[in-house]
């Protein structure tokens, strides 16, 4: 097989990354996660600097749901561990916030707009108290900010694509955390909302916080993202755009799957 | 008067009757909130198995209580062996799903029917001791409730409504996203086993009242129906707590009058409200959905709204100018469409203005875009000048792209229609990034070259060249294609369909110039 390439081009793009000296806002080292007896993710190291707008690709299976995952804390490791800013991942709870992957959430369930953004508060209140008056002005906030503040009545299968993953950035917002996980939040959305999700991100970057972004179009991924990690059940690459986005490596990783794709990797790199 | 007294108010004087009420109505509320959560997680057959195992835990506890203390049918004993034998079969399912590869739902089954025969297998070696009728446990005996079957649905009933009242906010999230649960610190296998010792105790206390079989249908039917109701789950927490408590009250008066099991009556009259709500329920029940579907608004008023407000241009009409002006169809029509239209996003009102959003836009300029186009046709065959527009306003409604473009190829990719407006260019295919032929393109687009056939060779065209479309010449019939060097070339029709191009990025400013020209 191809694997020992696949590993030298990958310790070269990881020291590219190692030069930050702060504590890094997420590491994950060797982390292998596995769902039945072969693993989703194998030996999985990444370092990611506070500030950064990181976009994570790969085909479809590729266990890129499951990194994110797991660096909330949601599945536990077979082996390997995650920091977040220094501390296990356990220990830092509600620090990271996540936008959920439009197929997994229940659009059907019982609860509002304004009820899922709420829920982004509920770390911040303890299970003896009910929410108070601030927390539901931060939901409001939140809801206005991604102007879906016309909307919070609204059972939340009755939305739009767009509308649905704003909420969900809303609720993210609304938690106030440093590091924001987001799982294919440009995924059927028109390019007005894809603008406006953007916006956000990079006002969130600006903010000072993390950001990790799942993401398909290859075409769009080094103008959106300052690194970008590609994954395929082990880690690829890790590295600037221009240095993941090699024709050679996306075709190993995506196995050839990838004619009409190459060409606008080409173009998005303004080639 | 007699009879109606006789019908209702006399049973209630009953004793019986009396506890048969209380006992069913702090069970049907306990079973109509944990019921909610139960179908939301998608667990109804956990209760299923619940209660099938209870009966194991019954013929365990009595056994024990008669071997050990010759005190048969004790009932506490009764009720704790069944409590337990349902935990340990939650606890063996959980088990069984997480360390092999069996699936939940395969784990209940096989679970619950194994500690289901292993009561079975006890109660007839050791059935020359049990003198109870287990059969009650079967079908239940909610006209026989006693004062322990009371005060356990009591505290059943105080226990599990305090639990979810306080851990309120964690089910929800749990039931809805566990994964964001997690990360901020809410111990999800903590809340799934609360949840899941509720909803036993639920079973435990209602199988006296409704039996085995029947608990399932207490728990899902009322929690479903709300479902069809409410919108939010605090609000169906109450609506299912309501609707299971009217169940309980109509099957007993039902069984009560007819002498029908009461656990079977009450269940029934569950099924039956179940559906009753799934045809009357005002969003998400059948005739709701076939109104909405009468109500659906004609695609062709749909597109004389959107072009009427498209042509407006910046004068953004308001509801009545729009009425005025879509003549073909009545008023009120007219405000339907509007109405459905602003709800899915292609009109938006601002101080009762009508504006289109960005896929109204869209939309309409495709319909203006036939409706030119096919006035130019009309013209082109001939029609006399008073008739086009009117026939063309019938014929925008046909604008499939391929017979829109396949006029538009035939006409020679006209600029104007015959009264002089502009015919707008086809935004989802002239986009960048698509491979269009340089006869779609207008003035001031820029593209690159992805081949040339032979009706153009040209030296000068060659794939990767960058050109920028020049104004058409000789009335339209001739394309201008400038190089980065300022050289043109003149193509004819044939030509510019022989030169495939990729659409670039600053088209967007192009199309400005172009509009402008056009003026
Ligand atoms: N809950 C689960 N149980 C068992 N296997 C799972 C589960 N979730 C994911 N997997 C498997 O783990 C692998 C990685 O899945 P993951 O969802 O992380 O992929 P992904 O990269 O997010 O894919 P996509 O692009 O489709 O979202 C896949 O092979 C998938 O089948
Ligand atoms: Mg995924």
């Amino acid at each position: 097989m191809c694997r020992p390439r696949a590993e030298k081009r990958r310790r070269r793009l990881i020291n590219l990354r190692q030069e930050s000296t702060a504590t890094p806002a997420i590491e994950v080292s060797h982390l292998t996660v596995s769902y039945g007896p072969t693993p989703a993710l194998l030996d999985v190291s990444v370092t990611i600097a506070k500030g950064t707008l990181v976009g994570v690709i790969g085909p479809n299976g590729s266990g890129k749901s499951t990194l994110i995952k797991s660096i909330l804390g949601f599945l536990k490791p077979d082996f390997g561990t995650v920091r977040i800013f220094g501390q296990p991942a356990d220990e830092a709870k509600g620090r990271v916030a996540y936008v959920p992957q439009r197929g997994s959430v229940d659009w059907d369930f019982p609860i509002t707009v304004r009820e899922v953004a709420m829920m982004g508060r509920y770390g911040h209140i303890p299970w003896w108290r009910d929410a108070t008056r601030e927390d539901r002005r931060i939901a409001d906030e939140a809801l206005d900010m991604v102007r879906m503040g016309d909307f919070r009545e609204r059972q939340i299968g009755q939305l739009s694509g767009g509308q649905q993953q704003r909420v969900f950035m809303a609720r993210a917002m609304a938690q106030g955390a440093e590091i924001l996980l987001l799982d294919e939040p440009f995924a059927g959305v028109d390019a007005a909302t894809e603008r406006a999700i953007l916006d956000v991100l990079d006002r969130t970057k600006a903010a000072g916080r993390t950001l990790v972004v799942v993401h398909h179009d290859l075409a769009t991924a080094a103008e959106y993202f300052d690194a970008l990690v590609l994954l395929k059940q082990r880690l690829y690459a890790y590295g600037p755009p221009e240095a993941v986005l090699e024709p050679e490596l996306l075709s190993e990783v995506y196995e050839g799957k990838l004619r009409g794709f190459t060409e606008l990797v080409k173009r998005g790199r303004g080639g | 008067m007699d009879t109606l007294y006789n019908l209702f108010i006399e049973p209630l004087t009953q004793p019986f009757f009396q506890k048969a009420l209380l006992g069913g109505t702090l069970v049907a509320i306990v079973c109509g909130v944990v019921g909610c959560f139960v179908i939301l997680r998608r667990m109804a057959f956990l209760g299923d198995a619940l209660s099938h195992a209870m009966l194991a835990g019954v013929t365990g506890g009595y056994l024990i209580m008669q071997f050990f203390y010759g005190d048969a049918a004790n009932a506490p004993a009764m009720l704790i062996g069944s409590l337990l034998a349902a935990l340990i079969t939650v606890g063996m399912i959980g088990f069984i799903s997480r360390v092999s590869r069996v699936k939940n739902d395969t784990a209940i089954g096989i679970m619950y029917t194994g500690v289901f025969a292993a009561g079975g297998i006890l109660a007839s070696v050791f059935s020359h001791r049990i003198h109870v009728d287990l059969l009650h446990f079967v079908m239940g005996q909610v006209l026989a409730v006693n004062d322990t079957d009371l005060w356990v649905a009591g505290i059943v009933a105080a226990v599990v409504l305090s639990a979810v009242l306080i851990f309120y906010r964690q089910l929800q999230l749990t039931s809805f996203d566990p994964v964001m649960a997690a990360s901020i610190g809410i111990p999800v296998l903590a809340i799934d086993y609360l949840l899941t010792t509720c909803t036993s105790l639920v079973v435990v206390s209602a199988v006296t009242m409704v039996g085995v079989i029947l608990v399932v249908g207490l728990l899902v039917t009322p929690a479903a129906s709300a479902y069809l109701l409410c919108d939010r789950l605090s609000r169906m927490l109450v609506v299912s707590a309501i609707l299971g408590v009217t169940s309980v009250v109509g099957g007993l008066y039902v069984s009560l009058w007819t002498n029908i099991a009461g656990g079977a009556a009450i269940v029934a009259f569950c099924t039956v409200q179940f559906l009753a709500i799934l045809v009357v329920a005002p969003r998400y029940g059948l005739i709701a959905g076939w109104l909405r579907r009468a109500q659906m608004v004609p695609q062709q008023l749909v597109e004389d709204v959107l072009s009427c407000v498209l042509r407006a241009g910046d004068a953004h009409p308001t509801l009545e100018e729009v009425q005025s002006r879509v003549v073909e169809s009545r008023p009120d029509a007219v405000a339907k469409a509007v109405r459905t239209l602003t709800r899915q996003n292609f009109l938006e009102e601002e101080n009762d203005r009508l504006q289109l959003t960005e896929t109204g836009k869209r939309e309409a300029q495709r319909v203006l875009r036939a409706h030119r186009l096919w006035e130019a046709y009309l013209e082109h065959v001939g029609t006399p000048e008073t008739e086009i527009h009117a026939k063309a306003h019938q014929l925008e409604h046909v604008h499939d792209p391929a017979a829109v473009d396949y006029i538009d190829d035939k006409l020679g990719h006209p600029l104007r229609d015959p009264h002089g407006s502009e015919i707008p260019v086809d935004r989802d295919t002239v986009a960048p990034g698509k491979i269009v032929k340089v006869s779609q393109l207008r003035e001031g687009h820029c593209a690159t070259i992805v081949s040339v056939g032979p009706m153009a060779a040209n030296d000068l065209l060659k794939p990767g060249t960058s050109v920028r479309l020049g104004p058409r010449q000789q009335n339209g019939n001739m394309w201008t294609v400038e190089l980065t060097d300022g050289r043109k070339i003149a193509l004819p029709h044939a030509a510019a369909d022989a030169v495939t191009v990729e659409v670039q990025e600053e088209t967007r400013n192009a199309e400005v110039g172009a509009a402008k020209s056009a003026k």
